[in-house]
């Protein structure tokens, strides 16, 4: 279990900083908008973290499809 | 239990349990028909009782020691990173720049490893025992992680986890059983990339109950939160196959 949490991680930081930095500093606006923002704010924070989270995917795999047809491009040059 | 709760709970466990289960079958069927079915049988079950003892300790623990909503912080966090990873892979494979994994092509590595190994007849073969032994385990451990993190809420959700997982297993296990080869006619891409987007909703669903949010129609929101990851991981792809120039997706893998 220990293994496949810090397997997971690592991947997320190493093989893909973006996304795991993204993501955790998704969970951490929603944890600080809950604690913070009143009653009010704590009933809207899920909607809110998953905005966050479906537009750090799209952007994620969009940068990834540019890196990847970068690659191609250089590669046929 | 309703079915309704049954089949929120159970069947992402199901499907998420179905894929590990399969990678583990491939292992154990390549050593079975390379080696011999007495070890791998044999690693089998002794993996399966150590992961027994692991989740009696540990994961009885975690649910009863740790406060709910800290538990379901905790895990809603770990389920999002795990479910960030599993789609992004799942879509980068559907728009060709990773690899589609081969459960065929994993199965003939493994065979042609044990081959090389060698095998001493008349004594117990430690080497499939052990190779057997690690894969059940590590999967199992993963499959032990799934039926928490779905179970989080406790009680019947913990239940159903449970069935779905030992379900997936069952079945899993009869096909491999009963087809002798590698599952290659289940669709992992597809399956990780819907198991993907449901560990993510339920780590959103998770970590904003945690911080104190009601859901409205509680569980029901679940299905609204699947769709929603699914509808913008599958916008994505076609965003990614529409970025990559005609017939370039496998030279972008290679470069």
């Amino acid at each position: 279990m220990f293994r496949g949490i810090s397997s997971t991680l690592v991947g997320l930081l190493f093989e893909d900083g973006q996304l795991a930095i993204g993501a955790l500093l998704a969970l951490a606006i929603t944890w600080a908008l809950a604690t913070s923002g009143g009653d009010a704010a704590q009933q809207i924070v899920g909607w809110v973290l998953l905005v966050m989270v479906l537009v750090l995917v799209v952007a994620n795999l969009y940068r990834a499809g540019l890196i990847a047809r970068a690659r191609v491009s250089s590669a046929r040059r | 239990m309703d079915p309704l709760t049954l089949a929120i709970h159970a069947t992402p466990a199901f499907v998420a349990s179905a894929v590990e289960f399969v990678e583990a079958t491939t292992i154990v069927l390549a050593v079975g028909v390379t080696r011999g079915w007495r070890a791998p049988l044999f690693g089998t079950l002794a993996a399966t009782g150590t992961l027994a003892i692991v989740i009696a300790t540990l994961g009885v623990a975690l649910v009863a020691i740790v406060p709910e909503h800290l538990l379901k912080g905790v895990v809603g966090a770990l389920l999002l990173l795990f479910g960030l990873r599993w789609l992004r892979k799942a879509a980068l494979r559907f728009a060709g720049i990773v690899a589609l994994h081969d459960e065929e092509l994993a199965y003939q590595r493994e065979v042609a490893e044990l081959r090389a190994q060698g095998l001493q007849r008349k004594k117990f073969d430690w080497i499939g025992f052990l190779v057997t032994y690690k894969a059940v385990l590590l999967e199992g451990t993963e499959v032990a992680f799934i039926v928490i993190a779905f179970g989080a809420a406790g009680g019947t959700a913990l239940t159903a986890a449970t069935v779905g997982a030992i379900a997936a297993g069952l079945l899993v296990i009869a096909v491999g059983a009963a087809l002798r080869q590698p599952l290659t006619m289940v669709p992992e891409n597809w399956l990780k990339f819907g198991v993907g987007a449901m560990l993510c909703s339920f780590g959103v669903f998770w970590f904003a109950e945690a911080l104190g949010m009601a859901w409205p129609g509680d569980a029901l929101s679940i299905p609204l939160i699947v769709v929603a990851f699914l509808a913008a991981s599958w916008l994505a792809v076609r965003m990614l196959k529409a970025i990559l120039p005609q017939g370039a997706e496998v030279e972008a893998r290679n470069v």
